[in-house]
Order: C-alpha cells, then structure tokens, then sequence
C-alpha cells in the first residue's frame, strides 16, 4: 500500500504544473496500468509460474513437461512433484475440524455441445468421463459409507444418468456406455440442480448432500430463476462445488461461494484432475448444521442408525436374497430383520436399517485421526546420532546434502514430531496419503 | 503362475517376551521361543529355496518398537563366515535374523509394553511401496505420485505373513484397519498365523479384506508343518489347494468405552479429529429409547454373543461448537 501512496504522490509533483484535467488522465492511466499488473500477479499466483493455459501453449504431452536434470535423471522432477504434495499437506488446517462420514453427492456432468471442444485432450467429454471414473473410485475408496448419484446436462434438460448408489460399481456403469452420454445441446444449470436436489430431497436434513458440477459450457440455459434454485439450495444446506473447464462465471461461482462449496477453473488436464480429486476428503462441516438445533446440545439430531450384520459361513444352507432374489449360500443377515443381504454396506430392502461391517466403519474414521506432518530435517547438524537409514523402508539416507528447496529437506530426511524418527520422502508421502499411520508411533 | 517373476514375502514376527514366557509354559501345547526361531527360520529357508527369484523382508515387533531383521535387498552387513556345511544364503539370512534378534532383546526394552505390531506392518508396507516405486520408475515414469497401484507387479504377489503371539489391542484398532486398508488397496495379501494367546478379530479381518488366509495354530508343537502347508505357497498357487478357510467372521461392534456388543447402534454422522480416544466422556446410558444409544467407535466383537439388542455407548463430541471455526470450511 504505501509504495502505491508514494507513486501517486510522485506523479502528483511531476505533472503538478500541467492542468489538472492532464494530471487527472496520467493518474487515471497509472491506475489502469497497476489493475492490470495486479491482475497479472493473480493469475501468476493462480498457477505455477511459466505455465499457460491449455489454450495458450502449443501441442504438449504430460511426458513432454517433465525434464531431465543434467544428469539425465529424472528424480528431480519427481522431487519437485513430491514437494507440491508436502506443501499442500501442510496447508491444510490442523486443528479440528468436523468432518462429516455418511456423505451423499451428485455428480453433475456437462454433456452440451461445448463438451466437444479440445482444448483438453482428447476432447473435454473424454477427459471428464475419464476423470469422473477415477473420481468415483477414489471417492468410495475413502468414503466407504457415501453415495453417489449421476445427472446429466443435455440440450437444455437435466437428465438422471445413475441413481443414487453406494455401490461404486453402479455408478461406474452408469458412465460407462460413452455412446449414450454423446453431448448435445446446451446446458441447463438450473435444471439439473433441480434434479439433483429433488433426488436428496428425501434424506433427512442433518446428513450431507452435495452437488459436484464439471461445467464446460459458458451458458447456461434456465427455465426460470437460477437465483431462486441457489435460494432453495442453501436453505436445504445442499454444497455446490463447481469445476469449470472454460472460465469462472458470475454464477457458478455464486452458487459455491453461497452454499459452502469450493470453485475452481481448470487449467489443464493436470489442473482439471487436482481440482476433482481435492473434493474426495469429506467437506468440513459447515457451522449452519451445527447450529441448526435448539442450540443446546443434542447429538441426536447428528446420529445414523446402523446396524452390524453377521456373515454368513460360505457353507452355509442356500437361501434366496432380499436384494436380488438369488439363491446363495454367502451373505450378511441384518440385525433388525434377519433378513439375507448380498453386500455391504447397504440399506436393507426390508427395514430400511443401514448395514454396515465394522471395517468400513474404520474406514470413514481414518481422516478423523490424521498422521501429523513430517518436518524436514534442514540442517546435517540436527541428524540424530545412529540414524542412517529411513526408519520405515530401511533405505540409506543421502550421504551428501542437496541444495535447499522449499518444503525438501535438503538431507532426504522427515521427522516424525511424535516418534522422532527419520524416514525418507517416499516414505513420507506414503504414509501420509495411503497408509494413514506412522510406521514410529504406530498411530 | 509359471512367470520369471518370484513371489515377495514378508515376515512379522510378534516378539513379545511376556507373551512367549507364557506360551513357554503352556500345558497342552508348550512352544519356546528358541524352539520358534529354529521352525521360523527352516520355512524362510523353504521360501528362498523355492525360486531364485524370491525376495524375502522380515520385521519383528517388540514391546513399543519394530525393527527390521532382515531384507534380501539389503547388502550383507560383514562378510558372512564359509561354513562348508550350509548354503550360503540360508546361512546369511539364519546369522542375520539371529544376531538381530539377539542384539534387540540385550537391548532395554519395556517388557509390559504391547507389541508394536502395527508398526511391523506399517514399515513392511513402505518397504513394499519403496520397491514397487523404484522399479516403477525404471519401467516408465508416472508422474502422478498419489496412484501408488502396484497393478504391474502383480507377478510378484507381494504378501505380509504376520505370525502373532498377541491378543488385539484395542487403541490399535484404528492405525491397524488403515494399514489394511492399504495393503487392500495396493493388493497386498494379508496372512495371519495366531500361534498363541486368544483368536485375534483384528487379524481374521486383514485376512479376510486382503484374501489372505487366517490360522489359528491349535498343535504348536506342529508349526513347522502349518506355516509350510498353507503360508508356502504363493497365492495363485493356492487357489488350486485347499488352503484354510474362514468360516465366520463377525462385522459387529463394540463401543470403546464398555465394549458392549452391539447389533444396531447410531453412529454420529461426523466427527471430529482428536487425538484423544474418541470416547471421551460417558453419559448414562438410556435404554428406553433405541435411538438415543449410538456408538461412534466401533471395536470388532470377539465371538457371536448372546443377544444384545439396543446396548449401546454413548458419545458426545469433545468439542462444543465455540471450537467450530467457519474460517476451516475450505479444506
Ligand atoms: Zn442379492
Ligand atoms: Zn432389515
Ligand atoms: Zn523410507
Ligand atoms: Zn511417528
Ligand atoms: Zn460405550
């Protein structure tokens, strides 16, 4: 702020015995010229530095971005991917958070002509399919207890694609035929969201519905008052999050920022794969549901019944399922009515108790107990004595220290805050993101 | 199944003393420790000897430390002793294994800590994704380094034999079910030969999410014959034999705090993260009104009980929503 005071100040005195209408166009166009630096600093803080938009550079290959050092390796490159990992672990908020377990989201996919397009390779319709698959995958694979439905965006209309399901091979299936999701048309937002919270509208209040559109389009053609669909949204607390490929509209990013949800435009397929994948850690609470109640405590409001359901010996007498009327020896008998279900979890077809197994239980529990971020070692003089080795792979440590970069350790090692232990940085970022627990401290 | 690959193993060896003293004095079955050490190593042997291929990692846990004993990878420590009368892998893995072992047990441990199993397990699967990782990027570079599949290595059939002598524990549940859960999803088969103490519930679910085989050992005297009859073999080679079954594994819960069994309980939708036991506070329990009894943690039930129909723990959020800040709702 002050150098902009200073400027302006300077300018004042240049041109002090010009007319004041000249002083007036030079500061004008003074202030015009920082808006637009200013913007450039966004942009260039919006994304890695020499990196362009997808339809500003030229043909590339992902293996084309990535460069060999001067030795001809290409652990640096590596290192540098490893160190955007670290460096977004340690962003995230340490402190408590109140992470929500039974989620139940829609998926909304853009099938309107503007899908078409290939600024993204192969084309935007193909990388969304794409993506969508290994979202739903990872998305189950971490939030066992979720469901996920699928509507469509297609000339003008919202169109169900998958019902809501906790199965993710459901889901899959319903993306799965390409020929039948060819887009068409143009989009309508208000349509599909429509749809999509008609779909949530049986759940009750205090679970967590979301709503996840890719929007490649720049239009959105609505029948009626989009402003009252993002009314109705936040009452009902539904999160819109919003992943555009084109560019941010005024719209997309008011029905985020209004329900809580996160915006993002992508920049590149890379990009474009980062935003999806940050919406799979369940969402943090909003502070509205908890306040919701009478004020009071009343942890009631918050619960699920479940009921844990006994498996089946596979040698046991054949009997015919509630779900899919199979004669089968295996499967899981519900607590409540003792009835024969095929998998878990589910809801039972007869009582409506939601069945799950302990695991998948655990499973939803595991972001609740996240390992602490490592720190890197910065300095040989803090390498404790007797520690060679990576304490959890037993992989000797560097001999000789690296130049210094952000968020490395210059001598390969991270430290455990709990356990004190050293391990390298593979071992960091496979603890941190798949295993879940410190190999030191066992928790 | 007839691949140039060979088959990775890796070992956990539950070490604890208190536990082996007891089962040194076993009545029916008395199995010490030494006496395991000699059968261990003859079947690590067998592993090797099948195919020259074979790569073999042993871990041990002892009370609150895990520690690696041994890794076909790792450079011999000191030039092992000719000995005319042995094959000198056998001999480098038997002298390593036991030097360790020993050096481990002068050292001062805290007998009555458990058994950092988890670690054990922990520290096998880095082990795994480091390999897996290093001869990834010889073979091509995937610059996505959150996709940790180990899909091409499926040839090697990477799998964890945990030979435990523990009971479960129950503060170890949470660390224990994540590192299932990986080795679920980088496919990694989890077997489990509980050799004393209780049937553990933890390690018939590892067994029983990986594909793996769990055995509870009755003839101790017999190990030897157990761990070569169904751990030998890779898993592709099992599916032809008859490897032991689970016949019933039980998917109910029990909360932390009384460790009641429960058939139906409520569950909180959300939660938060502490580091804390995630019980922290008990509220007398109302057993007029099902719905108000929930469980938010739940411990695996030992065996099938008697029936218990609303019985369940309560739990209330440590936190008050003054800690709920809005500023966290980005992630
Ligand atoms: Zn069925
Ligand atoms: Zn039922
Ligand atoms: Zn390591
Ligand atoms: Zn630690
Ligand atoms: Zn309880």
């Amino acid at each position: 702020m002050p150098p902009k005071h200073i400027d302006d100040m300077d300018i004042d005195s240049d041109y002090s015995d010009i007319s004041i209408e000249l002083g007036n166009i030079s500061k004008g166009r003074n202030r015009k010229g920082k808006a637009t630096d200013k913007r450039k600093q966004d942009k260039g803080k919006a994304k890695a530095k020499e990196q362009a938009y997808t339809w500003e550079a030229s043909f590339t290959r992902s293996w084309d971005t990535v460069q060999e050092d001067e030795a001809g390796s290409l652990q640096t490159s590596v290192e540098d991917l490893m160190a955007r990992g670290r460096r977004r672990r340690l962003l995230a908020p340490a402190s408590a958070i109140r992470r929500t377990i039974i989620r139940h989201l829609i998926l909304i996919l853009d099938l309107s002509s503007a899908m078409m397009d290939r600024d993204m390779r192969p084309t935007r319709f193909d990388l969304m399919l794409q993506y969508a698959r290994e979202f739903i995958t990872e998305w189950f694979d971490q939030n066992p207890l979720g469901q996920i439905g699928v509507v469509g965006m297609r000339a003008g209309l919202g169109e169900r694609i998958g019902e809501m399901s906790g199965n993710p091979q459901e889901v899959l299936k319903s993306i799965s035929d390409r020929i039948k999701l060819e887009p068409t048309g143009e989009p309508s937002l208000q349509n599909a969201i429509e749809i999509a919270c008609g779909t949530m509208s049986h759940l009750p209040t205090h679970s967590s519905r979301e709503i996840l559109i890719i929007f490649g389009s720049l239009t959105t053609c609505d029948p009626g008052n989009i402003h009252d669909t993002l009314e109705s949204c936040f009452k009902s607390k539904v999160r819109i999050s919003v992943v555009a490929l084109a560019a941010e509209m005024k719209i997309c990013r008011d029905l985020c920022d209004k329900t809580g949800g996160q915006f993002g435009v992508a920049m590149n397929e890379g990009h474009f794969k980062d935003l999806l994948f940050e919406l799979v850690p369940p969402p943090a609470q909003r502070a509205i549901t908890r306040t919701a109640g009478t004020g009071t405590t009343n942890p009631a409001a918050d619960l699920m019944m479940m009921g844990f359901p006994t498996r089946l010996p596979d040698a046991s007498p054949r009997s015919l399922c509630v779900c899919h009327s199979e004669m089968k020896s295996q499967g899981f008998l519900c607590p409540r009515c003792l009835s024969k279900v095929c998998d878990v979890p589910t809801d039972c077809d007869i009582c409506g108790l939601m069945i799950v197994s302990s695991p998948h239980l655990a499973r939803s529990y595991h972001h609740l107990f996240p390992v602490k971020p490592y720190d890197a070692v910065q300095n040989e003089s803090d390498i404790l004595e007797g520690s060679t080795a990576c304490h959890a792979c037993a992989r000797p440590f560097p001999t000789k220290a690296a130049p210094a970069k952000e968020g490395l350790s210059p001598v390969g090692r991270y430290r455990c805050p709990d356990c004190h232990n050293d391990f390298c940085s593979e071992c960091d970022v496979f603890v941190h993101d798949v295993v879940h627990c410190c190999p030191g401290c066992g928790k | 199944m007839d691949n140039h690959f060979g088959s990775h193993l890796s070992v956990v060896v539950d070490l604890s003393p208190a536990q082996w003293h007891r089962a040194a004095a076993d009545r029916d079955s008395p199995l010490a420790v030494d006496a395991f050490v000699s059968q261990l190593l003859a079947f690590l042997n067998a592993h090797i000897a099948l195919k020259h291929e074979n790569s073999l990692a042993v871990f041990a846990a002892f009370p609150g430390k895990s520690v690696m004993l041994y890794a076909s990878t790792d450079p011999p420590d000191r030039p092992t002793p000719i000995d005319p009368n042995s094959y000198p892998p056998f001999k480098r893995l038997d002298s390593t294994v036991t030097a360790r072992i020993t050096a481990q047990l002068a050292a001062d441990i805290h007998p009555e800590e458990p058994s950092a199993l988890v670690g054990a397990i922990t520290k096998a699967l880095c082990c795994l994704s480091c390999s897996s990782r290093h001869c990834e990027s010889n073979l091509l570079f995937l610059p996505d380094i959150n996709r940790l599949s180990l899909g091409h290595d499926e040839a090697s059939d990477p799998r964890i034999l945990v030979l435990s002598v523990s009971p479960d524990l129950a503060t170890s549940y949470i660390p224990i079910m994540n590192s299932i859960f990986s080795a679920q999803k980088l496919k990694i088969t989890i077997d489990a030969c509980q050799i004393f103490g209780p049937d553990t519930v933890f390690l018939q679910q590892a067994a029983h999410l990986t594909g793996g085989s769990y055995l509870y050992l009755d003839r101790r005297d017999a190990l030897l014959q157990y761990l070569i009859m169904s751990f030998l073999p890779p898993p592709p080679i099992r599916k032809v034999l008859a490897v032991p079954t689970q016949d019933r594994i039980d998917f109910r819960a029990a909360c932390f705090c009384h460790k009641n069994i429960v058939d139906i309980g409520s569950c909180a939708q959300s939660a938060y993260p502490s580091s804390a036991s995630p019980c922290p506070s008990v509220p007398p329990v109302e057993q007029s009104s099902p719905s108000k009894h929930y469980s938010v943690s739940m411990l695996p039930v030992r065996r099938p009980a008697p029936q218990h129909q609303t019985v369940a723990g309560e739990y209330t959020p440590v936190s008050s929503s003054s800690e709920w800040d809005p500023g966290h709702q980005r992630i």
